[in-house]
């Protein structure tokens, strides 16, 4: 009697070349996503089993990825996708950014306010904990959140993010828009907070 | 080659610094930043905040997560 393996070698061949595949191509990523499994899921414990069900399921739908296709992309589709339907904390988190919180140069001015000159400002920003920094943008709301990550942190396109999030352009670019400023804004508090500037 | 407000380019900064803009506005932003000190200040400042702001939110995924997850994938790779 043959043994289960001598049965169909033709598809234990092509499971082991999608296998090496994956490696080859797909692993390279992991060590880049921790901090966007991060920033969204707020602690290190969910995110690294945020991480690893992303890859498990990117392993799993591998056969499905098209080859020459945006494969980093295509892996970050899956973790928001997998965050969304199991590690969103089901609370009451704002949903939207209200208008008085977006203000075009609202940090530039702040600091101009305080007669901090171009070269200052630099220095204060850069002088924040890196933990003031995540928690700020931690702290938006999810899409804006999810927006500003992958533009400002992780540099993808509005192009890219717009196929990541499913939403048209516009919407990327709106809710961009929205984050970023509401970001400023939370880094002014902490600025303030952190007593780096005259009160 | 068309002039450009001031009130243009702030308004399309985000974007220009993202590099969204086409090669034709983009040039003309630039050009424009080349002359105006008040713009190119703004624009300094924004491109400075947007740097800050991915430099502290990076950061790589553990040597021990790495580990884990390639050693979950060669089990589900295995027993499937
Ligand atoms: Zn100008």
């Amino acid at each position: 009697m043959p043994s289960r393996c001598d049965v169909e070698p033709e598809a234990k061949r092509a499971k082991t070349e999608l296998t090496e595949r994956f490696e080859r191509d797909a692993l390279p990523l992991l060590p880049g996503m921790y901090s966007a499994a991060f920033r969204l899921t707020r602690n290190a414990s969910d995110a690294e089993d945020l991480l690893q069900e992303t890859f498990l399921r990117a392993y799993r739908g591998f056969h499905q990825f098209q080859e020459g296709t945006n494969l980093k992309a295509w892996l970050y589709r899956i973790l928001t996708n997998t965050f969304i339907n199991s590690y969103r904390k089901k609370q009451r988190e704002p949903l939207t950014i209200s208008d008085d919180e977006v203000e075009d140069w609202y940090l530039y001015s702040k600091m101009r306010e305080e007669g901090l000159e171009p070269s200052a400002e630099a220095t204060v920003l850069e002088s924040l904990p890196d933990e003031d920094v995540q928690e700020a943008l931690s702290s938006l709301p999810e899409q804006f959140r999810v927006a500003v990550l992958l533009a400002d942190v992780e540099g993808f396109s509005y192009k890219e993010i717009a196929e990541i999030t499913a939403v048209p352009i516009g919407t990327v670019m709106s809710r961009l828009h929205r984050g970023r400023k509401a970001l400023e804004r939370r880094l002014w508090d902490v600025v303030r907070e952190r007593g780096l500037v005259r009160d | 080659m068309s002039e450009i407000s001031c009130d243009e380019v702030l308004h399309e900064i985000e974007h220009y610094l993202h590099g969204e803009l086409g090669q034709q506005q983009s040039s003309r932003l630039a050009t424009h930043l080349e002359g105006c000190g008040p713009c190119f200040e703004r624009a300094e400042f924004q491109r400075k905040l947007k740097e800050i702001v991915r430099d502290k939110c990076r950061c790589e995924t553990p040597e021990h997560v790495v580990l884990r997850i390639q050693q979950a994938i060669r089990l589900e790779g295995e027993f499937e």
